[in-house]
């Protein structure tokens, strides 16, 4: 990972992620872009485009013909499980109150399920792989390993992953409940250590084994499976298991559900941001992230995936 | 680098279940009117779709899959027993399961959370596949997205077996807009017509069953064909409209194709747009140069309509097919043909298919394109 970058209200920078308690301040990350482009782009959009941009950035791969790679050789993978909600039940409310006419063609775009993946292609000219996941709790990780095998595939040079979740009020009366959601976006760049090496960039943390399994444990297992270097970093799910898995009792914990609310589809983004900020500030051990429960919680999945200190 | 290959087939049409039944349709080249939706609050001109017949529920586009994804796990022989524990299960879908929720939040849904993307889930629930469970959402480019994720997941050895495909149902919204762009033809689908006026949607699943070709013949299954080639794109360049010189969509071909060009067989993305036509038609002729001239282009959406996430896997089945018995069928008899549309559409009778190589397109809103070359198996 080269680059880093958040959209989430109250944190400045990706480490802020790993502050104990809920972020300070209620500012909104989507302010910060501007343009005539902006009035029509709907607010998961509008998150990803501003983590994104801060992200490509960071990895000294910002928009522009100036660019280390070609944009044809940069994918975007994008996880959200909300993202398009909104102008989804907009439009249903529209097609019956005023019939078809009553919508709006400007937002017609956003009804599409990969929109936020294509604005983020346009905005910043990633004419590589493009793919939108919408996978439950475990999208985010699945997103992060996605990423790496268009790289190892040869997809692709580097990829763009944004986990990205808004709340609004469809999103509000679909999740059913009264807890804290996340309203935010993060994003990395991933590409290959031979690749960051060429550009003279350092990079941030390496990512190690992933595993997608029925429950945690059985996914923390499989990643865990044959390493010898302790869990420095443990970014626990959004369900904490009741027994924490043998060897993760010295980790330190982060999580972000507790911290910014239900992040769905983002969560794994988020938490692989936060777990290389923790490396690229010299955590001790290897980073573990997971998210789902699993059958402990009737999602269908987990996941898990180790990230490590690079060249230390 | 791990051959892939294809060993089942299921597909659902408006043409009825099975891909014996899409087969059939397409070698008698008989299009079908479009159906009227049944739908109170389809406020719309054109309300025209191809629907799936007989089939009366509400979450139509899982049904679907479930369906398909049956009929393909017979067809590769792995009915008898339960799936092999590392099968992996990845559908792709425009709209997802949206029905439900564009029919509102009565006592008929309950007040539950409802997800759109939970086909895959279904899907893997129902046979019981203990692999990856993944949901793509590539708008109309899905099901081949979905295909190549699976290819994919079994090069990197992430799974043996990967049921791979598309769906999708009757959605308002999906209609509503279309209708808004004024991309509705009020006849039928119609691509490189010359009168074409824009796509009509169906409803339609298409399943594959990859595995790896070590993988099928340990356990002795025929394969139909092999995955030769995959190429992936992003135009970049607007929200719905397609990037005029098809230049993306070109690359994504040239990268499926391999450096070689000569195919038996072309089925295109061709939704029946105006504009999308002709772009496709000049992005084919940049990647295949002179060899375009003597390819046949199958134009499966005019027999089927559109069928959105589900439109290049259900490609992808045809092409295996096709593939299969070696025939080219005849295509949908077009009015007259787009003049800047300059490819070849045999229209007669089915004819020989000339080299065992087939090329399917699937683009997308957003500009995402994917192009896999599926060969005969060895």
């Amino acid at each position: 990972m080269t680059g880093l970058g958040t959209a989430v209200p109250g944190v400045a920078h990706p480490a802020d992620l790993l502050e104990p308690g809920p972020p300070a301040g209620r500012d909104d990350p989507a302010a910060r872009l501007t343009g005539r482009g902006m009035r029509y782009r709907d607010r998961a959009t509008r998150l990803a485009l501003c983590a994104g941009r801060d992200a490509l950035a960071a990895a000294g791969l910002p928009a522009g013909p100036e660019r280390a790679i070609d944009g044809a050789e940069i994918g975007v993978v994008t996880s959200t499980n909300l993202g398009n909600v909104d102008t989804v039940c907009e439009t249903v409310t529209r097609i019956a109150e005023e019939t078809y006419l009553g919508t709006s063609p400007m937002s017609l775009p956003a009804t599409a399920s990969n929109v936020v993946a294509s604005w983020v292609a346009i905005s910043y000219g990633l004419r590589g792989a493009n793919l939108t996941l919408c996978n439950g709790p475990t999208s985010g990780l699945d997103a992060v390993h996605w990423a790496r095998l268009l790289i190892t595939a040869g997809r692709v040079r580097a990829v763009l992953v944004v986990g990205v979740e808004p709340v609004n009020p469809p999103v509000r009366h679909l999740a059913g409940d009264e807890r804290a959601l996340l309203d935010g976006a993060a994003a990395l760049v991933v590409e290959s250590a031979a690749s960051a090496r060429d550009r003279g960039v350092p990079a941030l943390a390496a990512i190690g084994p992933y595993a997608r399994k029925g429950s945690c444990p059985q996914a923390i297992a499989e990643v865990r499976h044959g390493l010898e270097a302790p869990i420095g970093l443990w970014c626990v799910p959004e369900h904490r298991m009741p027994i924490a898995p043998p060897g993760l009792d010295d980790a330190v914990t982060c999580d972000l559900s507790a911290t910014l609310g239900g992040c769905s589809g983002a969560l794994g983004v988020l938490q692989s941001v936060a777990a290389a900020s923790w490396l690229g500030a010299g955590g001790t051990g290897m980073a573990l992230t997971t998210a789902g429960a699993g059958e402990q919680a009737d999602d269908d999945a987990a996941a898990a995936l180790i990230l490590s200190p690079v060249g230390r | 680098m791990t051959e892939v290959v294809v060993t089942g087939l299921g597909a659902v049409t408006c043409h009825g279940d099975g891909a014996a039944a899409l087969w059939e349709a397409m070698l008698a080249a008989a299009a079908r009117p479009p159906d009227r939706p049944r739908d109170p609050l389809g406020h719309m001109d054109l309300r025209l779709m191809h629907l799936v017949p007989g089939v009366d529920a509400a979450e139509r586009a899982g049904r679907f899959a479930i369906t398909a994804a049956a009929e393909a796990i017979e067809d590769a022989g792995l009915d008898a027993e339960p799936p092999p524990a590392r099968t992996a299960v990845v559908v792709g879908s425009c709209m997802g399961e949206v029905g439900v929720r564009e029919r509102g939040r009565g006592p008929e849904t309950g007040d539950a959370w409802n997800p759109a993307f939970r086909i895959a889930a279904r899907v893997g629930d129902r046979i019981g596949a203990y692999g990856s469970n993944v949901s793509v959402a590539s708008a109309c480019a899905a099901g081949g997205f979905s295909v190549s994720v699976g290819a994919d997941m079994i090069r990197c050895g992430e799974a043996d077996v990967v049921l791979a495909g598309g769906s999708d149902a009757y959605s308002r919204v999906a209609l509503a807009c279309f209708n808004r762009l004024g991309s509705v033809d009020p006849v039928r689908c119609r691509p490189f017509d010359r009168d074409r006026r824009g796509t009509v949607f169906a409803e339609g699943a298409g399943m594959l069953v990859l595995e790896s070709a070590r993988h099928a013949a340990r356990r002795g299954a025929r394969a139909y064909a092999r995955i030769a080639g995959i190429g992936w794109s992003c135009d970049a360049y607007h929200p719905t409209a397609p990037e005029p010189s098809g230049r993306q969509i070109a690359r994504a071909m040239t990268e499926a194709l391999g450096g070689d060009a000569r195919l038996g067989c072309v089925i295109p993305h061709a939704t029946g747009t105006p504009r999308g036509d002709v772009v496709e038609s000049r992005a084919l002729s940049a990647a295949l140069g002179e060899h375009l001239a003597e390819v046949p282009l199958y134009s499966l959406k005019a027999l089927i309509g559109h069928t959105g996430g589900a439109a290049a896997a259900l490609a992808l089945c045809a092409a295996t097919m096709v593939l299969r018995h070696r025939v080219v069928p005849p295509n949908v008899r077009l009015g007259a043909q787009d003049p800047e549309c300059a490819v070849r559409l045999p229209q007669d009778a089915p004819a020989r298919l000339d080299r065992p190589r087939v090329l399917v397109n699937g683009s997308a809103f957003g500009g995402n394109n994917a192009a896999l070359v599926l060969e005969e198996a060895a």
